[in-house]
């Protein structure tokens, strides 16, 4: 049990409810090698302890290639109440492989996992996001020593070249570590920016983290106070949270509606940016298990500041989940992104 | 009758936004009282002359608006449709100016604006339905000034909603 007078422990326990964070490697023997679980110790049992790894180790990211994976940028998966957000990307490797036809050079597969609860599960797109893009601008070329830090662990007699490999390996994990620490500390108390508060399933995180001791009244207005002890400021009018929000958010949906008659959803997204935008592409996919399957892919030249556009998009019959995107024509890079439910939509308006 | 013409100056061609929903409304009743364009206000939502986009059609309602008094004028309907020869044909429809501004040119620079964007967007040919029993002088106004030449005769059944 938490003990409530000693702030670290309750930190920490608050911590481990709202954000873990897995990364691991794939062994060709071992199978799937957990390097690291945030915000747990080094030492922990946990890894070991079968009914918390499950939905780790059968994690659907683990059965996509890296190819299958870029389109969709992560896989989820649900279970007992939180959502597993996973990213697989490829790095530098100097492990000797036991599989023909695999050399030791052949990159290694390191697998990021961060589960949050489903009450928050609308936060984790753009966490997975960053951790992954920070691990691999950061540890690209350093992962590897983890793993070789892993391996030699096992070694029954540590001769002082393997100690070396292992103090040397904690050193890379330990910095990891404090990275994450300091991503999702920054992240539910800085970066979080979405602006539609009026959507219920936001609503419904911002309260949740609210109860757990979050000071939320941050996403509007960036406070440099401690992170998970602050007081719930969510609905203090005297606080303009709301309105820096809308100001803060680049796209909203303004609408969406179901027109039972031709089965066709509309979607109305506002140009919330204060500028023009140039040259995007507007994807509307839909989602059949794990795979991803595109309706409509529309250019834009030009889209004027503050200006609604509406999307009408055909609906698939037994589809209930649809993605929609704003990419750069440029660069290919996501700007916006958007799940569209419609069992959820039909409730609402009900 | 060349001093009550508007000059392009005079007017502001834009898109349409939701705060216009009133104005067209008006221009859009106006429109079917006199030619029976099948409108149904209940219909016409605010959103309904926003930038469109759906599989192979592209949609834009253009306003004209009084650059003094910010009064909306004129309206018109344009559609970029992807016909089954894979060919965009464009559409200018529900085209109509408040009866006070009639005759002042207002449409035409719309139609200008109009024709302009639909080339933009990759249309080989641009088409307008016209009421059976339109004035041979508006045809005549349309195909001389903006080189139009008569060339369909839409036959419309309409459906008993009962």
């Amino acid at each position: 049990m938490v003990d409530l007078f000693n702030s670290k422990s309750l930190e920490k326990a608050l911590k481990e409810e709202i954000c873990v964070v897995y990364i691991l490697y794939f062994d060709e023997a071992k199978g799937h090698v957990p390097l690291l679980i945030f915000p747990f110790e080094e030492g922990s049992k946990l890894k070991d302890n079968k009914r918390f790894m499950r939905p780790i180790k059968y994690h659907p990211v683990w059965f996509l290639s890296i190819e299958e994976q870029e389109p969709l940028d992560h896989i989820d998966l649900e279970f007992k109440g939180y959502t597993f957000f996973g990213k697989k990307f490829l790095t530098k490797s100097k492990r000797k492989k036991r599989r023909a036809g695999l050399k030791e050079e052949s990159p290694e597969i390191i697998v990021v996992i961060a589960s949050v609860s489903n009450d928050i599960a609308i936060f984790g797109d753009e966490l997975i996001h960053l951790i992954t893009e920070e691990i691999k601008e950061k540890f690209d070329d350093k992962l590897f020593k983890i793993i070789e830090c892993e391996i030699a662990k096992d070694e029954i007699i540590k001769t002082p070249e393997i100690k070396k490999i292992i103090n040397e390996g904690m050193k890379i994990k330990k910095d990891l570590n404090n990275m994450i620490d300091k991503i999702t500390e920054n992240y539910f108390h800085n970066t979080i920016k979405q602006k539609d508060t009026d959507l219920m399933n936001q609503q419904k995180a911002l309260s949740y983290l609210a109860l757990k001791g979050i000071d939320v009244s941050a996403i509007g207005d960036i406070k440099k106070t401690d992170f998970f002890l602050n007081n719930i400021k969510l609905f203090d009018p005297s606080t303009k949270a709301a309105n820096e929000l809308a100001l803060k958010t680049p796209f909203i949906i303004t609408n969406v509606s179901i027109i039972e008659d031709s089965q066709e959803l509309e979607i109305t997204v506002q140009n919330n940016t204060g500028k023009e935008i140039k040259d995007v592409i507007i994807n509307i996919t839909h989602l059949k298990e794990f795979f991803e399957k595109e309706i409509m892919e529309q250019d834009i030249d030009l889209w004027f500041p503050e200006e609604e556009l509406l999307f009408i998009s055909p609906i698939i019959p037994n589809i209930n989940d649809y993605l929609f995107f704003i990419t750069k024509k440029e660069n290919k890079e996501k700007i916006f992104k958007k799940l569209i439910n419609l069992k959820s939509l039909k409730s609402l308006k009900n | 009758m060349s001093d009550n013409l508007l000059k392009e100056d005079e007017i502001i061609i834009r898109n349409y936004r939701t705060s216009d929903y009133e104005a067209t409304l008006e221009i859009l009743k106006q429109l079917d009282k006199e030619f029976d364009i099948g409108f149904k206000e209940e219909q016409w939502k605010q959103s309904s002359g926003l930038r469109q986009f759906k599989p192979n059609l592209k949609r834009i309602t253009l306003i004209a608006e009084l650059k003094s008094t910010g009064e909306v004028v004129s309206m018109g309907m344009l559609e970029a449709v992807k016909n089954s020869l894979g060919q965009y044909v464009g559409y200018l429809d529900n085209w109509s100016t408040k009866k006070d501004y009639v005759g002042k040119g207002v449409g035409k620079i719309l139609a200008d604006r109009a024709i302009q964007i639909l080339k933009s967007w990759g249309c080989t040919s641009v088409r307008i339905n016209m009421g059976y029993n339109v004035s041979k002088k508006l045809i005549d106004v349309i195909c001389k000034g903006q080189g139009f030449t008569p060339v369909f005769i839409v036959l419309e059944k309409k459906f008993d909603e009962k």
